[in-house]
């Protein structure tokens, strides 16, 4: 074959060298340049001091700006950028940890060395969240001192107890990264090196809890005094009203945040890839990735469902302005992220049934299962209100478009959201099986099997029977809990679904079970709660949040039932191909990019919609923001700085990643 | 590093529909730059009712904004001059002041009373930017006066973070124990006789629901033990005397040219009675509420903290 020399050859050793001295030489200048404005800042102070004619006393400021730029600016990209890392460097111990422990069961080497190469990224990570960190906490001392100084005197105790997790996650991290070797020698040892990796995710998500509630305390801030702001009680001031919600929607999104970045990864490296064996390697990496991210994805909407309710539950102003003020235009682009999200994950869902031999079975419903997709994402895009000129209204005769004002509502939205989901499980539940061919009985997979699966369907329907008794003790006007029986009528159905689905499986027919429960969820958690979300919303409004979570608690308990029905169906089913890794197209690795730089994006976007709904305050209701900056950004602003913020991210995850990697390099030549 | 090359094109692509989508959003929604509005003019009062405001999470103005919970302020300024007329004010200016100062004095039919005090923590507008505000409400529908405007400056009050103070029972109280008394059918009187609270009990009086977010511990107080000290809007007694002698005390519950319609206390029951015009002889708006005034008596001091508590949980 000829070789064709390159016109720079970036694998260069010496080339490599000269990047990170050039880099060395940048950051070292820029130091230099700072220091020189600020030693002449300084100058020039100590003149205007000489030239007072009494010294002034001491001033203590309560805010300042960043060499004269704009310090929320300063402190929003960093605390971004650091949020961002840090997702990352939770998120993935967990996924690695779960990976080691299938290798180790399994005794399969590939999922070891996957965990392991996560890990080597991870360790790269770590250092760069730390010092993002650090360089945030110093942004915000410098540039809000009074603020922090509040912050601190309510939450120096934590702060403390903060250091210790963190020097814990230090210890188990860099114990977990280099004792891999000396640890995998023995069955013992290995499950001593896993349980080093549950201790790195218990600091790691105590490091995240703790910081969790300084954010939600400016929230909704409890256990302090409102006009002094003395604290009254440090456990209300920690356990404040949003504290839980959002670490429970934070562990959740970290989870897929951190598959996607995975997956991106894997796939930058699979398009780089020169032999069939680094492209067979990446394939399954981004398949791992992408496999992560969309299970976390699909319980997400439903967190984040909790956490929006306890919104308003905390301040009905703060709900309103989210939901209905001038945040409400920012869900239109969350949409658009989240439905990117899905069509991607989906999109390379099916290129990689191209891989398995035995998938074209199942590719002419595909066209079927992108249809209902796209469907869902537009009517999940409609504003409740869409903006009309004064002719359209005159011509329409209404405030509100007569077709399109019945998918703008939240009955539609919450319905195609449901339907969102099931859709993409099922088409999970097709790539599971495209090479797969004849099952084996379920009965021949033994009483373990029977118990697994007794167990699952157990704790579901304790679960909707638990809501359903909830819901027919809920202490409302009788013409208002009229509305609240049906709701009860359909969780009783889907616990009559579930048993039937789990007596159609004991009797061999898991594949029929499964659609059976498919169906059942869909008519009533879609159609007919579409249709009495309406109702409900003219007649009695109030019994809405309790619709929501009945639909929820339906979809849910369909996805278990289903996936402990299907991973029995298909255990040592016959193989009709094997998979072909690295056989999949080029284009998909573009759908696996997508996936990240939406879900980087959405971070993004959240974080200036959870930050933004305090709108001039620090301490919601109690520390105003009277700086120049306390106003909120319009959307098109918050558009390029999150562009800003997300393009910084990528380019130094790319940056840490590429010197994560040439160790490798180093031994490869060696 | 093609296929790195190729990757960040994409990305940047992505990034790059994504702001277009962000900046077209903000065209879309009207964003503007919310920034630092100041003086009293309509230009400031305009920026202050789309921005610090939030006046515009609960009203839109003619198709500009999407917010449906308040009334639509379009022509808003000629409106209110309508209302000051059939309320007794002196101008539209003092119905809007009136509105905004004291926002359960006027419930517009069909609305619920939710709105907040904006002087008031978590908008906290101060003193300039409700006038600013004023000022640019008079543009919707007629003229601004700026002159006139600042002659209520002393009616607004300034922002205040004292009200929040929280509020603490002088004995202590259980707010649950307050919920079962407030829903309690066993006694002579019950609140939720005549009070609707999350969609449980009757709308003789005005709806609870929500009512510790908009009001004062210290207007509970006093609504419960001197109920005729402050009426809200719609709930005003009529007394109503007929031709052939007879007094009537009850709600207006609606008028029109071809009938009088007053929800009156009969023996303990509200029934709604029908007048003809041709059988009334008097009919006089009473400064007295209907609910009654011994609340004092009828309530242990416990059980009157705990409604109070309950009601203030209600937000």
């Amino acid at each position: 074959m000829d070789y064709i020399k390159p016109f720079i050859n970036f694998t260069s050793k010496k080339l490599q060298l000269r990047i990170v001295f050039a880099l060395f030489l940048v950051i070292f200048l820029i130091a230099l340049a700072t220091g020189t404005g600020m030693a002449q800042e300084n100058a020039e102070a100590a003149k205007a001091a000489k030239d007072a004619v009494m010294a002034e006393p001491y001033k203590v400021v309560d805010y300042r700006n960043f060499f004269g730029l704009d310090g929320r600016l300063i402190v929003w990209i960093i605390s971004e950028l650091h949020l961002m890392f840090a997702a990352f460097v939770l998120a993935v111990p967990i996924f690695v940890v779960i990976i080691e422990i299938i290798g180790a069961k399994g005794n399969d080497i590939r999922f070891d060395n996957l965990a392991r190469e996560f890990t080597k990224l991870l360790s790269a990570a770590f250092a760069t969240t730390a010092s993002l960190g650090g360089l945030l906490a110093f942004a915000l001392y410098g540039l809000y001192p009074a603020f922090m100084r509040y912050m601190t005197d309510v939450f120096h105790p934590f702060m403390f107890i903060y250091a210790l997790c963190f020097f814990g996650e230090v210890f188990c991290l860099y114990g977990y990264y280099y004792s891999w070797d000396l640890l995998s020698k023995t069955p013992k040892g290995k499950w001593i090196h896993i349980s080093i990796g549950v201790m790195l995710n218990l600091f790691g998500t105590a490091l995240m809890m703790l910081a969790n509630s300084w954010a939600t305390f400016m929230m909704a801030p409890g256990g302090i005094n409102m006009e002094t702001g003395t604290v009254t009680s440090l456990y209300h001031a920690f356990y404040n009203f949003l504290w839980m919600p959002v670490n429970i929607h934070r562990i959740i999104a970290n989870v897929a945040f951190g598959g996607f970045v995975v997956g991106a990864y894997a796939a930058v490296k699979f398009m780089g890839s020169k032999t069939d064996e680094e492209r067979a390697h990446y394939d399954w990496m981004g398949y791992i990735g992408n496999f992560i991210g969309l299970s976390a994805l699909i319980p997400l909407p439903f967190a984040g469902y909790y956490l929006g309710r306890e919104v308003y539950s905390a301040s009905p102003v703060m709900g309103n302005i989210m939901m209905g003020g001038a945040f409400s235009w920012t869900f239109i682009i969350q949409a658009i992220l989240i439905g990117m999200l899905f069509i991607g994950g989906n999109y390379y869902l099916w290129n990689g049934m191209s891989r398995i031999k035995g998938a074209e079975r199942y590719t002419p419903y595909i066209k079927y299962i992108n249809i209902v997709i796209f469907f869902c994402f537009a009517v999940w895009l409609t504003p409740h209100n869409l903006p009309l000129s004064g002719e359209e209204r005159a011509l329409i005769g209404e405030q509100y478009h007569p077709f399109s004002k019945f998918f703008g509502v939240m009955a539609a939205k919450n319905a195609v959201v449901n339907l969102l989901i099931l859709s993409t499980f099922f088409s999970f539940l097709l790539y599971r099986r495209a090479n797969k061919g004849e099952t084996k009985p379920f009965s021949s997979h033994g009483s373990a099997a029977r118990i697994t699966l007794i167990i699952t369907v157990g704790l579901t329907v304790m679960y909707l029977a638990w809501y359903a008794l909830g819901l027919r003790g809920i202490d409302l006007d009788e013409n208002i809990k009229q509305y609240v029986s049906p709701l009860i009528t359909c969780l009783v159905l889907q616990i009559i679904a579930i048993v039937i689905s789990l007596l159609l499986t004991f009797a061999n027919k898991g594949k029929f079970a499964q659609i059976f429960l498919f169906v059942v969820t869909a008519v009533m958690a879609v159609i007919y709660f579409w249709y009495y979300g309406f109702v409900v919303m003219e007649k009695a409004n109030l019994v809405l949040r309790y619709l929501s979570v009945t639909q929820v608690s339906i979809v849910i308990s369909c996805l278990i039932v289903n996936t402990v029905i299907d991973v029995f169906l298909f255990k040592d089913a016959r193989e009709v191909g094997g998979i072909q890794w690295g056989k999949i197209p080029h284009r998909s690795q573009y759908a696996l990019l997508l996936l990240c730089v939406a879900i980087v994006t959405l971070m993004g976007l959240m974080g200036f919609i959870r930050s933004g709904l305090r709108m001039n305050w620090h301490i919601y209701g109690y520390m105003q923001d009277t700086s120049a900056g306390a106003f909120t950004p319009s959307i098109a602003y918050m558009g390029w700085t999150v562009s800003l913020i997300v393009i910084l991210f990528l380019a130094l995850v790319a940056f840490v990643f590429w010197l994560a990697g040439l160790a490798d390099k180093k031994k490869k030549h060696a | 590093m093609r296929s790195f090359l190729n990757a960040v094109i994409f990305t940047v692509a992505v990034l790059g529909f994504f702001t277009y989508v962000c900046i077209y959003v903000t065209g879309l929604s009207g964003g503007g730059d919310g920034g630092g509005a100041t003086g009293v003019s309509p230009e400031a009062g305009e920026k202050v009712f789309w921005g610090d405001g939030q006046c515009h999470t609960c009203h839109r103005i003619g198709t500009t904004g999407s917010a449906t919970r308040g009334p639509d302020q379009e022509s808003l300024a000629s409106r209110a001059e309508e209302r000051a007329k059939a309320t007794g004010l002196s101008s539209g200016l003092e119905y809007m002041v009136e509105s905004i100062v004291n926002p359960s004095s006027f419930v517009v039919e069909g609305y619920d009373n939710i709105m907040p005090k904006v002087y008031d923590p978590p908008i906290m507008l101060d003193r300039e930017k409700i006038l600013a505000v004023l000022s640019y409400l008079q543009t919707l529908g007629g003229e601004p006066n700026i002159d006139a405007v600042t002659k209520f400056k002393d009616r607004i009050p300034e922002a205040s973070k004292t009200k929040v103070v929280p509020w603490v029972p002088p004995i202590e109280v259980d707010p649950k124990e307050g919920e079962l008394i407030f829903f309690d059918d066993t006694r002579d009187v019950t609140c939720s006789k005549c009070h609707l609270l999350n969609g449980k009990g009757s709308k003789v009086g005005p709806d609870l629901t929500g009512i510790g977010a908009v009001q004062t511990p210290q207007y509970l107080i006093e609504s419960v033990l001197k109920p005729s000290a402050v009426i809200v809007k719609g709930f005003e007694t009529m007394y109503l005397i007929t031709n052939d002698g007879m007094a009537y005390n009850g709600l207006l519950v609606s008028q029109d040219e071809k009938e009088v319609v007053l929800m009156v206390d009969e023996d303990g029951k509200m029934e709604e009675l029908v007048f003809y015009p041709d059988e009334i002889a008097q009919m006089q708006k009473q400064d007295v509420s209907i609910m009654p005034g011994n609340f004092s008596e009828m309530l242990t001091t416990k059980e009157f903290y705990g409604i109070i508590s309950f009601l203030l949980n209600q937000k």
